[in-house]
């Protein structure tokens, strides 16, 4: 079994498969860099194909399980080479839909993006409070603090995280990103947001450039 | 309410139903069910022909709708458990529906019936910007849409702010922005002489408070008015979308279920967002209880709806429920370009034409894809409408239809990601009288006769 074999795997979104040949690379030696990069590849490739919709969200959502199965597998050999720290996680996102909002599916798009691109997240849903989004940024150490909003009358709540951070003497400890179909740069700028993603496959490198990573 | 005698048997099922991970029911319940009837009925997508003349694919993808709603159901988020429901009840529900109701009261009042496909019955015109607008020009957006002479009902701009604060869901601010929309509304439409009315009321409430507070027959949401009640894409609801169907039962008015399938998300492709939409209208007739369905469904990237991978199951979906329902159910325009564009002329008459054609009624229109605040006029609405009265009235048949849809979108169709966001109202309209500007008028004027020459015979 080779590592094209489970790139083709992961990019056909056939999680079954690409566990059975991340066990079986286990038995053989593989280069550990050359698996991570070309794995990351593969999720790019996809990710390239979602945002012109040649697929849809379904088969990307399977290509990001299949990548997840695979690397739960490989993962604590990865981690014990030399490669695994060159390829170092581009940063930890606090991820959310804001207080009031059921609305999570572009949330939950840029979740996928961020985790396959090389993002840590963690996901706390939707209809959270601003304070939550602090709390857990808070506990993490994350660098980003990122806030959905598919309602004009919830985009008050990314407004209020940055409010909080503000008041709790903590503005300049986290990137605030937001995004969601209501929301613009002007929004953005209004609010004082450190970024704005206009798309879910925008986020990935609009914010690991803000960290000034590739 | 169009499923009273159900309500609490409903609602139960939101509590013992099947129960399912939130995280599995899409990937697990919903998608392998949308392939599965999309397989099983040979549901393909024609990007050639914008709207099919094919009545047994239209017979096909109300079975396949009827089949995905009875085996997934609704989603509760709050209670993780599927309301669904049997042939039985959905045949029960449909038979209930009477296929038409008094929307709006005294001389305003209109009887909204049922459409057919290819019908010369004109289609009920539901005039709506969709966006937010500033507090300042509420009152002058709901002036300017209420003088539009093919408006059967309306439905208000969104307070973003209301006393100079920012409205914040399920605060008192929303309370109050609430009540400053409908005293808006109620005082727009005493001014220009339609106090009756319908209204789809209140949009500046996203809470069920909101909503709520706002029940009032003397200046408040009318019982002869609708509200109109979310489901959370996909398949999905809440107890505070619940709330608000008990609450209408109750208080007595209409109910719409909005619903917006997204091209590209969940649904997949344009087979998956024609048989949702099916799925969808007997969700809101069952579930709902609703009168009619408002359905938007849009493109995952630019969530607009004006290009043919939309137009396409907007124009099965139509023909599907036309042809085996009573039921009643508006096609809601998402346009890609601002006002005072050409663009959003042609993206709003294509929109429009297919629509009506293929048994829809109106509601026009989202421009700019709703995404910005002011930028919506009731010009390009009034375009759409009244292309939709042209086409229905010289019985238009589908295949001219899709003629002329190609002609249209060839004039937009690959402008879809970058186009012109156009003028903001107070930039198109003059604030104090509510009417166009001249340039604005001419414009329009302008592509009314282009689209007259398309073969579109205008009564005016």
């Amino acid at each position: 079994m080779s590592i094209e074999k489970l790139c083709q795997a992961v990019e056909n979104g056939v999680q079954d498969e690409a566990e059975q040949i991340a066990k079986d690379l286990l038995n053989q030696t593989f280069d550990a860099k050359e698996t991570i990069d070309r794995l990351l590849a593969t999720m790019q490739k996809v990710g390239d194909r979602f945002a012109r919709l040649e697929i849809f969200l379904p088969e990307m959502m399977q290509a990001g399980q299949a990548m997840a199965a695979a690397m739960r597998i490989l993962g604590p050999t990865l981690s014990q080479s030399a490669a695994a720290a060159q390829v170092a996680k581009k940063g930890k996102v606090v991820l959310g839909t804001v207080k009031g909002d059921l609305h999570e599916i572009g949330k939950n798009i840029v979740k996928l993006m961020l985790e396959t691109t090389g993002f840590e997240v963690k996901d706390l849903g939707y209809d959270v409070d601003p304070l939550n989004f602090i709390k857990e940024a808070e506990t993490t150490g994350a660098d980003f603090i990122a806030a959905s909003a598919l309602m004009t009358t919830t985009m008050p709540h990314q407004k209020e995280i940055i409010d909080l951070l503000k008041d709790r003497g903590l503005r300049s400890k986290y990137k605030v990103v937001i995004g969601g179909a209501p929301t613009t740069q002007e929004w953005a700028d209004k609010i004082g947001a450190d970024l704005y993603c206009y798309d879910a496959g925008s986020a990935p490198k609009l914010m690991a450039k803000l960290l000034g990573k590739k | 309410m169009s499923t009273p005698y159900r309500l609490w048997e409903i609602q139960k099922r939101a509590n013992d139903g099947p129960q399912c991970d939130e995280d599995d029911f899409l990937p697990k319940v919903f998608h392998p069910k949308l392939q599965q009837v999309i397989k099983k009925y040979g549901i393909k997508y024609d990007p050639k022909t914008p709207v099919p003349a094919d009545e047994d694919l239209a017979d096909r993808v109300w079975h396949a709708g009827w089949e995905l709603f009875r085996d997934v159901g609704l989603y509760n988020t709050d209670t993780h458990r599927m309301i669904r429901l049997s042939d039985a009840e959905i045949k029960e529900a449909l038979y209930m529906h009477s296929g038409q109701y008094w929307v709006g009261a005294g001389k305003d009042a209109v009887l909204w019936k049922h459409r057919q496909v290819e019908d010369r019955k004109t289609p009920f015109c539901l005039f709506s910007p969709d966006c937010t607008c500033s507090e300042e020009l509420h009152y002058s957006m709901c002036l300017a849409y209420l003088k539009e002479p093919l408006l059967d009902g309306f439905c208000a701009p969104i307070l973003e702010d209301t006393m100079g604060l920012k409205i914040r869901s399920a605060s008192p601010f929303e309370i109050a922005g609430c009540t400053q929309h409908i005293y808006n509304l109620r005082l727009a439409a005493k001014q220009v002489g339609r106090p009756g009315i319908f209204f789809v009321a209140v949009g500046t409430a996203e809470h069920d408070s909101g909503q709520i507070s706002v029940s009032n027959n003397e200046w408040g949401v009318r019982t002869t008015d609708s509200r109109i009640i979310g489901t959370l894409t996909e398949f999905k609801t809440a107890d505070t979308l619940l709330n608000r169907i008990v609450h209408c039962a109750q208080y007595g008015c209409y109910v719409g279920n909005l619903t917006g399938p997204i091209y590209g998300g969940w649904c997949g492709g344009s087979e998956g967002v024609a048989v949702a939409l099916v799925a969808y209208s007997l969700n809101g007739l069952c579930i709902y209880g609703a009168i009619y369905n408002q359905h938007f469904p849009f493109h995952l990237n630019w969530g607009s709806n004006t290009t043919r991978e939309l137009l396409w199951p907007i124009a099965v979906a139509g023909q599907a429920l036309g042809r085996n329902s009573p039921l009643l159910y508006t096609s809601n325009g998402f346009s890609n370009a601002g006002p005072m564009t050409e663009m959003v002329f042609y993206e709003t008459a294509c929109h429009a034409l297919v629509s009506t054609v293929t048994s829809w009624d109106l509601w026009e229109m989202a421009s700019a894809r709703n995404k910005y605040r002011n930028r919506a006029t009731p010009l390009e609405a009034r375009i759409g409408m009244e292309v939709g009265h042209a086409v229905a009235r010289q019985g238009m048949t589908r295949q001219e239809a899709n003629e002329i849809a190609l002609k249209l979108l060839a004039k937009y169709e690959s402008r879809a990601g970058d186009a012109p966001m156009g003028k903001q109202y107070q930039e198109c309209y003059d604030v104090a009288t509510a009417l166009p500007t001249q340039e604005h008028y001419d414009m329009y004027r302008r592509i009314k006769d282009e689209l007259a020459g398309m073969g579109i015979r205008f009564p005016y």
